[in-house]
């Protein structure tokens, strides 16, 4: 368990980029399960208009690579992926990413991710994320790398 | 639809060669900037896949088709507040499917790749 306190202790993203809300279950350099709640509150259904549909209220499938790949991001710094010395974490790439059913506010999203391998200072990834048992989405891979902060001016994400 | 970006998309679509040139300039106004992050603002990599797809929406060959996936999108240099970003957008059928391709520019070269995946869903 990973508290939403430590949660904010340990990612760098803030509001309103911070889209894990709990850590439930999660084993260094294995597994990790975290919740994120989709709430009509988040400032991205703030545009909508008075005739919006319900295909307007659909999650945007981009948060949702974001959340779980936060869920990752949180993975990689409990075991230990952070150890070089300044370094930040960046979204690699995915692929493999197949929407299984829409996602609405009211959701649970539960997203399950499992570290495939670790190769020097990049991660890769694998998981689905599920709401009520029913999977939502699945992850093939996601590549998540740790380079000096340094690194990122030049822009090499 | 909703979308975490506040950029207006400009879109001049070539309908007979299914392709797009989308741009956008990332103002430093974009309400991610806040939280990604408070004392480094980095376009997110999503919010170029988030254009991507606002810009597929738009020249889409079907009105029937809908995002089912992401078969790859990869990240190769970081956007700031102030870019623009130039995507060159192709459509190709891929069996029953409908394959969006983009590539992502600024002015220092190559941005992102990313490939999306439609399927007639009615």
């Amino acid at each position: 368990m990973i508290t939403p306190a430590e949660i904010r202790r340990l990612l760098p993203h803030r509001f309103p980029m911070l889209l894990v809300d709990r850590v439930v279950e999660a084993v260094p350099g294995e597994s990790l399960t975290a919740l994120k709640a989709v709430t009509l509150n988040e400032p991205w259904y703030a545009r909508l208009g008075p005739d919006a549909a319900d295909r307007d209220t659909r999650y945007p499938e981009s948060l949702l690579i974001e959340s779980w790949g936060q869920s990752a991001g949180l993975l990689s710094l409990i075991s230990g992926a952070d150890d070089l010395d300044g370094a930040v974490m960046l979204f690699g790439s995915a692929s493999g990413v197949t929407f299984h059913r829409r996602v609405q506010p009211g959701d649970l999203l539960e997203h399950r991710v499992r570290l495939s391998r670790r190769v020097g200072d990049t991660v890769l990834f694998t998981g689905d994320s599920r709401i009520a048992g029913e999977v939502a989405f699945t992850v093939d891979r996601m590549v998540m790398a740790f380079r000096p902060a340094a690194a990122l001016a030049s822009a090499n994400t | 639809m909703t979308t975490p970006v506040l950029a207006e998309l400009s879109v001049e679509a070539d309908e007979p060669r299914r392709t797009a040139t989308v741009t956008l300039t990332v103002g430093a106004d974009e309400p991610v900037f806040a939280g990604h992050y408070p004392h480094f603002a980095i376009f997110p990599g999503v919010c170029l896949v988030d254009c991507v797809v606002r810009g597929a929406d738009r020249t889409i060959p079907d009105p029937g088709l809908e995002l089912c996936g992401v078969d790859s999108a990869r990240f190769l240099t970081a956007v700031f507040p102030g870019d623009e970003v130039r995507i060159e957008l192709s459509w190709r059928p891929l069996g029953d499917d409908w394959r969006c391709a983009a590539e992502l520019s600024t002015a220092r070269g190559p941005a992102a790749v990313v490939r999306l995946r439609y399927r007639v869903t009615r």
